[in-house]
């Protein structure tokens, strides 16, 4: 069977700070309606990688594409295609909860962004906390409000780096089931996780990272 | 005994169902461990003061330089401290030799008044800092490691209560002493004004602190707000007195003034005395984390001071008062795509109404400075008070430009998403520019003298000076300490941090320079849009490195196309 082409295409990645080499010669391709989780042990080099295909990293060398496209983080096509929950939450403080989804989904031209709005606000369980300024919510709310701005908005490609982290028992096993739907409806994920239920039932591929992000397994 | 028990008790096997045969059953080896307990006596009682002296001991011993080696080393900054020393010394006295022969109405008034609204900014700032930070604070590890325990608070704390109540003191007295001077009020005068400020200063302070353990703040707020209306309120008598609108006999002789400022001080002296005792004896009662949170809000600051990061020092007080907030009543969004960026920013301006007082406050600035004789600097000085006044309603442009990951999550070029976030402060500062135009036209008798088309022009130059300022102001980048660094006397320094000192001035003085050098507007409107274009991130240096990279690598496949073996496939048979 014919492979389908894939959506994210990395060549070579190589990253290093200052004498540090952090990734070294990284390949990965992912098709429409594959899940990667990348695991490996702390400091493998996953959040580097994740970091370089979102481009708020710039590689030294390699490329990253999105189908087609090279990544960088300024492009509005790849901003359009890449929807990203990595390790920097960052909101408005003056704005509330609901008022972040609404203007995200606004942006993106979603055509009934309040009924949108509303759907997602329940799927995360945030009703209570709509009129919540970002400062006043607890972490694990804050997880709750990073994935909602990646499932309110059109993506092709999803990019999460530890998603499970601060949420509770039933919040990663709603998450695990949201992104099962996700990748049944077409979407690529690419994930690190060191959570084994959310890898074991979200991955189509685990990628297992050695040092400087070698792929010690592929499987 | 349930059923389960008695099943488990019958499936054991019986003592005496046969010889017991010895099973080596492997025990665990157990380390040896020794644990300490307190004696059993009463805690000895803890002497603050001794403890304040070991935690000052432990500092000293830690300091790798001696008073004398940090001198040495910051010669070049004491130097410069002179030579500033100096030269405001200097200012001071001409400008009281040339307002001898002051005597028009506007100039007595201005003498007058300056000085008297200064003194009220210094109380309504004195009583917001004071609220901000306390006054009275404690570090994060000491309200971990102390407020546990059970020693006196008040004991402990009352020291705190000195570096306020002298900051205060000080800052309030030099300032209003030094606008006195500078309004040419004589030796006695300024004094008297000076002793107001800072003696009114410290009792407000005082009074601030005495309130901290209460968590009560609605009185200090009401003071906070009078004092600065009363400052407005000072500021509006001298434009209206110079404009012509009220007579200048509103304005009463500086020297009865004078004594009754001096009446002021006094009072103020004694309600400080007063005052500070109920804060100590109410410091007991003061609560840990009302103690810590204005310890953790200056040791932030003081982060970003050694970067001289002002606005993050701004996103730090901002992110508080929205903790504080907490909650608001969400409203809906409308349009799509930018439109939908615009309208939040319409809603934040219902949201935060208090924003526009301070822009009102930088509107009363070109008329000020033009009743004061000033209207060749006023585009330089209205544009930099603009600056101030516009930088809150640009808080989605600050949070977009200093946060990858909203940004990430937004369809749009940095450039569309800048011009969107500009775009409702551009419409204030368009307002701004045509209320203040007949500042710049010239109210006062002694003020500009121009055309309606000319000041016209100039006001508006001066609204899209103060715009390009605020907003190169929030679009500060991080200082990049991985950059190479620049030697200097205080030691390496990356070229960004001394480039924060100028944000927004920069843009200010190449705005209006061409108008206060008289050139031609056109030039004043040329380098507007230069300083447009490149402040809405048209020249990103990532897009230009990115699509340099796609050239580079469609250039090399050419190449490599070019290179390998043409085939011509053969005719088939």
């Amino acid at each position: 069977m014919a492979r389908k082409t894939p959506v994210l295409k990395v060549t070579n990645l190589k990253k290093a700070f200052g004498p540090v080499v952090i990734v070294d010669g990284f390949n990965l391709e992912v098709a429409p309606g594959e899940a990667v989780a990348l695991t490996g042990r702390n400091g493998a080099g996953k959040s580097t990688v994740l970091r370089c295909l979102v481009g708020a990293d710039r590689p030294d060398d390699g490329t990253v594409e999105v189908n087609g496209v090279p990544v960088s983080e300024t492009n509005p096509q790849i901003r359009r295609d890449v929807a990203t929950v990595i390790d920097d939450l960052d909101f408005f403080p003056d704005l509330s909860v609901v008022e972040h989804l609404d203007l995200l989904a606004r942006a993106h031209g979603i055509p009934d962004a309040d009924d949108a709005v509303d759907e997602v606000l329940q799927e995360v369980q945030l009703v209570p906390q709509s009129g919540q300024l970002p400062g006043t919510l607890s972490s694990g709310q804050r997880r709750r409000l990073a994935l909602a701005t990646a499932f309110i908005r059109p993506r092709k490609l999803l990019i999460l780096d530890e998603p499970e982290q601060r949420l509770d028992t039933e919040g990663v096993e709603w998450l695990a089931a949201r992104l099962v739907a996700e990748r049944a409806r077409g979407l690529a994920i690419v994930m690190a996780s060191h959570e084994p239920m959310l890898v074991e039932r979200v991955a189509t591929r685990i990628v297992r990272l050695g040092d400087r992000a070698e792929v010690l397994a592929d499987e | 005994m349930s059923k389960k028990s008695r099943k488990l008790i019958r499936a054991t096997p019986a003592a005496d169902a046969g010889p017991a045969v010895p099973v080596a059953v492997p025990v665990p080896d157990e380390p040896e461990r020794t644990f300490y307990f307190l004696p059993d006596a009463e805690p000895l009682p803890v002497d603050e003061k001794d403890l304040h002296a070991e935690m000052k001991l432990w500092r000293h011993g830690r300091a790798t330089r001696t008073i004398g080696q940090v001198i040495q080393d910051s010669y070049v900054m004491l130097f410069s401290v002179v030579m500033i020393g100096a030269m405001a010394t200097s200012v001071v006295l001409r400008a009281q030799g040339s307002l001898v022969g002051c005597d028009t109405e506007s100039c007595v008034s201005g003498r007058l008044l300056l000085p008297t609204a200064t003194l009220f900014a210094c109380w309504a700032l004195a009583l917001g800092l004071a609220r901000l930070f306390g006054p009275v604070l404690a570090s994060a590890a000491e309200g971990s490691w102390l407020m546990d325990a059970p020693i006196s608070r008040r004991r402990l704390l009352r020291g705190r209560l000195v570096p306020p109540l002298a900051l205060s003191f000080g800052i309030a007295g030099l300032a209003t002493g030094l606008v006195g001077a500078l309004s040419g009020l004589t030796w006695l005068q300024v004094l008297a004004w000076a002793a107001a400020a800072a003696a009114g200063s410290a009792a407000l302070v005082a009074f601030a602190a005495s309130e901290q353990p209460r968590e009560r703040v609605v009185v200090t707020k009401a003071l906070q707000a009078v004092f600065g209306a009363a400052a407005l309120g000072v500021l509006l008598v001298v434009v209206s007195v110079a404009a012509g609108w009220l007579p200048g006999s509103v304005v009463s002789e500086a020297g009865g003034a004078a004594w009754a400022l001096a009446g002021v001080a006094a009072a103020a002296l004694v309600a400080l005395v007063v005052l500070l005792r109920l804060a100590v004896s109410r410091l007991e009662q003061i609560r840990r984390a009302r103690l810590v949170s204005g310890g953790s809000l200056v040791s932030g600051m003081q982060g970003a001071m050694f970067a001289l990061d002002f606005g993050l020092i701004r996103d730090i007080l901002v992110e508080r008062r929205m903790a504080e907030k907490g909650h608001v009543r969400p409203t809906r969004g409308a349009g799509l795509g930018l439109m939908a960026l615009v309208w939040r920013d319409v809603e934040r301006l219902k949201r935060n109404p208090s924003a526009f007082l301070g822009l009102a406050m930088s509107l009363l600035v070109p008329y000020a400075a033009d009743a004061l004789r000033m209207s060749q600097l006023n585009p330089l000085i209205s544009g930099l008070a603009l600056v101030a006044g516009l930088v809150p309603f640009l808080g989605s442009l600050r949070v977009l430009t200093r946060t990858g990951g909203l940004a990430r999550s937004f369809p749009f070029k940095t450039a569309q998403l800048r011009t969107a976030s500009m775009a409702v402060p551009a419409v204030l500062a368009l307002l701004w520019g045509l209320a203040a135009t007949p500042a710049f036209i010239g109210i006062a008798s002694t003020g500009a003298d121009r055309s309606v088309t000319n000041g016209l022009g100039v006001a508006l130059i001066t609204a899209l000076a103060g715009l390009f300022g605020a907003v190169r102001w929030v679009t500060a980048k991080k200082v990049d300490y991985q950059t190479p660094m620049m030697a200097t006397a205080s030691g390496a320094l990356p070229p960004g941090l001394i480039f924060n000192l100028f944000r927004g001035l920069d843009m200010v003085l190449l705005v209006t320079g061409p108008l206060i050098l008289q050139l031609p507007m056109y030039w004043s409107l040329g380098i507007a849009v230069i300083v447009f274009v490149g402040l809405r991130g048209s020249f990103n240096m990532d897009d230009l490195r990115a699509e340099q990279e796609a050239a580079q690598r469609d250039l090399a496949a050419a190449k490599q196309a070019k290179a390998a073996p043409t085939k011509i496939p053969r005719p088939g048979r």
